[in-house]
């Protein structure tokens, strides 16, 4: 049984007491906005329909790049490689040695779109989307000591939107409107204890931003908006035309957030303040008042709060940066680059055919109700994405014309991508290792595109415990099935290793090698010894760390 | 081969000879041993010893009224009373005391104006000499010097980084288009703010999983190295760009480290309990102690972060003192005149402080006005910096901010002009040229940088 609670964010977040029982609003409905809203379409097989049609669109827009730069593209991916790539990017982990076998064998013309449909549905979709969505919108969460307790009701809440299958839009709504002064918790009352646990909700942006206005502001206009203002907090922008004063106004809309220096008590005494829409610039006497980035002053309405004004505005059909700004996102996540870079930054140079595109996708993304899923499908339909990563030329080194998407880029996996990996391909994994390899290989290159092996990674993977009980066949789980399995001979083996690790079959060449490596040890023990060292040396090499 | 990973790189001809070598010998044939041989085989002979340089690095910009720039007598110094040095005329903050003894070994550059008041981007500004722009990723200052001074015949990393909170601007701390050759080696590395093992000591600081496993052998390893890169020559070779150099480089520096003698730098309990205390029991203390193991054992650029004391994080900027102000730069300076004073005494001894380059720098100064939290803000307009040790003229303030410290009263000193002056004083020519991912030539510092002479002598 669950009861909702109110009381202080403290309170609250050390679930430490329970202030006073009573039924506080939603946080975070529905504004106005969707009424104003174009026609949207969420009929599934006509939206299915329309990524396509999209997804065919941008085909031709960059065949028309790559003519034009007399490029010709990679080839198309081969399906194993398909195969790890989008489960990778869908469910944030590489599949088992059976999905493997089973997709590669699968004849069915129509694969690839039942696979994604598949994955897209499944519930490790869903943990893997809160993820990525947690890590854009709570960065802090990674990094920051003191926000990450924050990080397990915020991905709550995001996951019940992802489930929902809810529109950006509401989700970034939800966001700016999250109710503060009225923290919830669950009562969670099982076998007769009563247990007070934060509930899930959206008010953790504003812990781990530190409740200050100016971080608020800062990340409001980055992550939404794809305009990075922070210079502007000490200073005019010296490249864009963003002033001190336009960041500060927009801080103002966030001076009401409650600081970490204000009464806890303050709400329960139930006192109606009239609203602060102005801030101080500090270290000046200038008083801004709440003004809106494109300059128009807010209208203001009786019972709508401050906050709801941006959340509005922000998520406004109007408002060109909003659906931008998340497309090049999430482009950028599935082909390697954005369409403008750096993706955070939509004022940033770029080719004005790639400026059109970004466009027109996100006038569609926007058309098709803000979902992602929508999104995903369509640039998952492209050929750039099915396009294979070898290949030496096609428009690799694209800082010149911008970039191309003729190749697939080779990225890192994250932490997270990599320990699910792993523990998928090995079947190990003690409690404590997860929390180790995500703090060891997080910290690196924000561009997946540039992710570096560092040396300290390397020696853990060679020599670490976790790999070492992984590839001995007494103690790693997947090893040791191999290696004992009754029906499997030495070819076998080597390819049931392959495809749970590289999602593919080892080529003839390999195959060959690695037969007369294994047998030519006399003892069963040896040759288990031999399949062994092929495990980690996969595990070790290039291919298994990189989603190609 | 890769050409880009060798670009640009004295190293180049007997890396990529090595490299080949042991490909070549692939483990699948007969021999299948010899590719830590292959590595270890490099007798060269040593090239005669170069500069190294240490980073002091003080994470969320530091105060610089309180400690090299003191204002006695003026509001602005709050409760603290400035203490004379060993050199007459020079002050500096009341907690520093066993650096103003040295005095005469440092140059405190006092006129730094950087106008770059965001963490991240003046985090990437000092840390690189440019300002972040385009496409162009501009190597952090380790990854110069290590390209410049890294010894083949040395097997540990040419730059070793302890303590780093890359989070912050991971691009600031990045090889950049220098590739990873000149990556760090990440030693105690906090992804979070807060101390890492907790125990203050060296034991966060050791290198983990540098031993083969037990059971495995030396032959077996030999063996499992041997089929990597067998089978993953194809998908290196067909697939060129950073994520795939980075594994075969960040491979080949760790297997050499894994056999190499040089890897007890890393063992400090091998030091002297009294020195070990003197240099202060913590990250910040254990990490110079450590520079200059590696500084001692050829390594040519090491940086050591000051991020925090007494496990109080502040989101990995200790000095970012906006309330405060005063408890936490006691506490920090602690740390910090203990670690540092030590790592100049101990240099001496050794003879090595003339060819040690220690500099100590934040990403900017603070507000030398306080704030109505008893706080000092960012403040890249007039702020200090330090160089100490490497043969350069110590004993000197360079510039003057007037008695309230709040304007640059002569001698303004840029990011380029300071970034030059070290890199002039490790021997390096600050004009060279090196070549970016897309062939453009770079300056390793900035065409309008003047190096500080009245330092260089």
């Amino acid at each position: 049984m669950r009861v909702r609670v109110a009381g202080s964010w403290m309170v609250a977040m050390l679930a430490l007491a329970i202030a006073s029982l009573t039924t506080p609003a939603r946080a975070g409905g529905p504004t106005g906005t969707e009424a104003r809203r174009p026609e949207i379409q969420t009929d599934p097989v006509e939206s299915a329909r329309d990524a396509r049609a999209l997804a065919a669109r941008i085909d031709a827009v960059l065949a028309a790049r790559w003519a034009k730069a007399g490029i010709r593209p990679a080839a198309i991916s081969d399906d194993g490689e398909f195969l790890r790539r989008v489960s990778l990017d869908l469910v944030g982990k590489i599949p088992t040695a059976a999905e493997a076998r089973d997709f590669l064998d699968d004849p069915a013309p129509g694969k690839r779109a039942a696979l994604i449909d598949r994955l897209l549905d499944s519930p490790a979709y869903t943990s893997h989307a809160t993820e990525v969505w947690r890590r854009m919108l709570l960065p802090e969460a990674d990094t920051d000591d003191d926000a990450r307790p924050f990080a397990s009701t915020f991905a709550g809440w995001l996951r019940r939107k992802v489930v929902e299958d809810a529109g950006y839009d509401r989700i970034v709504r939800e966001i700016l409107t999250a109710k503060l002064d009225a923290p919830q918790s669950d009562l969670d009352i099982a076998n007769g204890v009563v247990r007070a646990v934060p509930s899930p909700s959206p008010a953790a942006y504003y812990l781990a931003k530190g409740r200050k206005p100016e971080s608020l502001a800062a990340g409001t206009a980055r992550v939404f908006l794809g305009v990075r203002l922070e210079c502007a907090q000490c200073h005019n922008h010296p490249f864009a035309s963003w002033k001190r004063e336009q960041f500060w106004s927009l801080a103002a809309f966030f001076a009401e957030v409650p600081g970490e220096g204000n009464d806890p008590t303050r709400m329960m005494r139930r006192e109606r303040p009239a609203p602060v829409r102005e801030l101080t610039i500090p270290g000046t006497k200038k008083v801004v008042a709440a003004t809106l980035l494109d300059g128009t002053k807010p209208e203001w309405r009786p019972r709508a709060g401050t906050r709801e004004i941006l959340a509005e505005w922000v998520t406004s059909p109007e408002n060109p940066y909003f659906a931008r700004a998340l497309v090049n996102r999430v482009w950028a996540r599935f082909l390697g680059a954005g369409l403008i870079e750096p993706v955070d930054d939509l004022d940033g140079e770029t080719d004005p055919e790639l400026k059109a595109l970004l466009d027109e996708v996100s006038d569609q993304f926007r058309a098709h109700g803000d979902r992602l899923k929508f999104l995903i499908r369509t640039l998952t339909a492209t050929r750039a994405y099915h396009l294979s990563s070898a290949g030496n030329g096609a428009g690799r080194d694209t800082s010149a014309t911008g970039p191309m998407f003729a190749t697939m880029p080779v990225r890192g996996l994250t932490p997270l991508q990599l320990f699910d990996s792993l523990t998928r391909a090995t079947g190990s994994g003690q409690p404590g290792d997860r929390a180790r390899f995500l703090e060891l290989f997080s910290g690196g290159q924000e561009r997946p595109s540039e992710a570096e092996t560092t040396i300290v990674q390397a020696l853990t993977l060679m020599n670490g415990s976790y790999i070492e009980a992984a590839t001995n066949p007494t103690t790693g789980r997947i090893l040791g099935a191999i290696v004992d399995a009754p029906f499997l001979d030495t070819r076998g083996r080597i390819e049931t290793l392959f495809l749970a690790t590289l999602t593919r079959r080892p080529t003839p060449d390999e195959m060959a090698k690695l037969v007369e490596y294994v047998e030519r040890r006399k003892s069963n023990d040896d040759r288990s010894k031999a399949l062994a060292d092929i495990f980690w040396a996969i595990l070790n090499g290039p291919e298994f760390p990189l989603n190609h | 081969m890769n050409r880009d990973l060798f670009r640009a790189s004295r190293l180049s001809r007997r890396e990529a000879m090595r490299l080949s070598v042991a490909s070549a010998m692939g483990v699948l044939g007969a021999s299948s041993s010899g590719w830590f041989e292959a590595l270890a085989a490099d007798a060269a002979s040593h090239p005669g010893r170069r500069k190294s340089c240490i980073l002091l690095w003080m994470s969320g910009g530091p105060s610089q009224t309180d400690t090299f720039d003191p204002k006695p007598g003026h509001a602005n110094s709050g409760p603290f009373k400035a203490i004379e040095t060993a050199v007459p005329g020079i002050r500096m903050g009341p907690h520093l005391p066993k650096l103003a003894k040295q005095m005469k070994d440092l140059a405190l550059i006092r006129s730094m104006n950087t106008k770059e008041g965001d963490h991240s981007r003046a985090t990437y500004y000092l840390r690189t000499g440019y300002l972040p722009q385009g496409a162009v990723r501009y190597p952090t200052l380790g990854s110069l010097v290590a390209n410049e001074l890294d010894d083949d015949s040395v097997e540990l990393p040419g730059f070793v980084s302890i303590g780093p909170v890359r989070s912050i601007n991971p691009a600031a701390f990045s090889s950049g288009f220098l590739g990873p050759k000149c990556a760090s080696l990440n030693v105690g590395e906090r992804t979070i703010a807060g101390a890492t093992a907790g125990d203050g000591g060296a034991s966060s600081l050791r290198v983990d999983d540098m031993e083969i496993p037990r059971g495995i052998g030396r032959t077996r390893a030999d063996d499992r190295i041997g089929l990597m890169r067998e089978l993953g020559g194809g998908f290196v070779e067909s697939r060129p760009g950073v994520p795939t150099s980075s594994h075969r480089s960040a491979y080949s520096r760790a297997v050499r480290m894994m056999r190499s003698e040089a890897a007890k730098a890393f063992d400090l309990d091998t030091e002297p309990a009294a020195l070990q205390d003197a240099y202060g029991r913590n990250p910040f203390g254990q990490g110079c102690l450590l520079a200059r193991r590696l500084v001692e054992r050829g390594v040519p650029f090491v940086e050591v972060t000051l991020s925090s004391v007494d496990g109080n994080s502040n989101g990995g900027l200790g000095w970012d003192t906006h309330a405060q102000n005063f408890d936490a730069v006691a506490k920090l300076c602690e740390v910090l005149d203990a670690g540092w004073s030590t790592l100049m005494t101990d240099l001496r001894t050794r003879g090595l402080l003339d060819q040690t380059l220690i500099v100590w720098m934040g990403e900017f100064g603070r507000t030398p006005k306080i704030n109505e939290n008893a706080g000092r803000d960012h403040f890249p307009n007039a702020w200090s910096t330090v160089l100490a040790g490497g043969g350069l003229r110590g004993g000197q303030a360079i510039g003057d901010t007037g008695v309230d410290g709040e304007q640059i009263k002569n001698r303004p000193v840029s990011v380029p002009d300071l970034l030059a002056t070290i890199v002039k004083g490790l021997g390096i020519d600050p004009m060279k040229q090196n070549l970016a991912t897309d062939g453009r030539p770079i300056r390793i510092v900035d065409l309008k940088a003047e190096p500080i002479k009245e330092v260089l002598g």
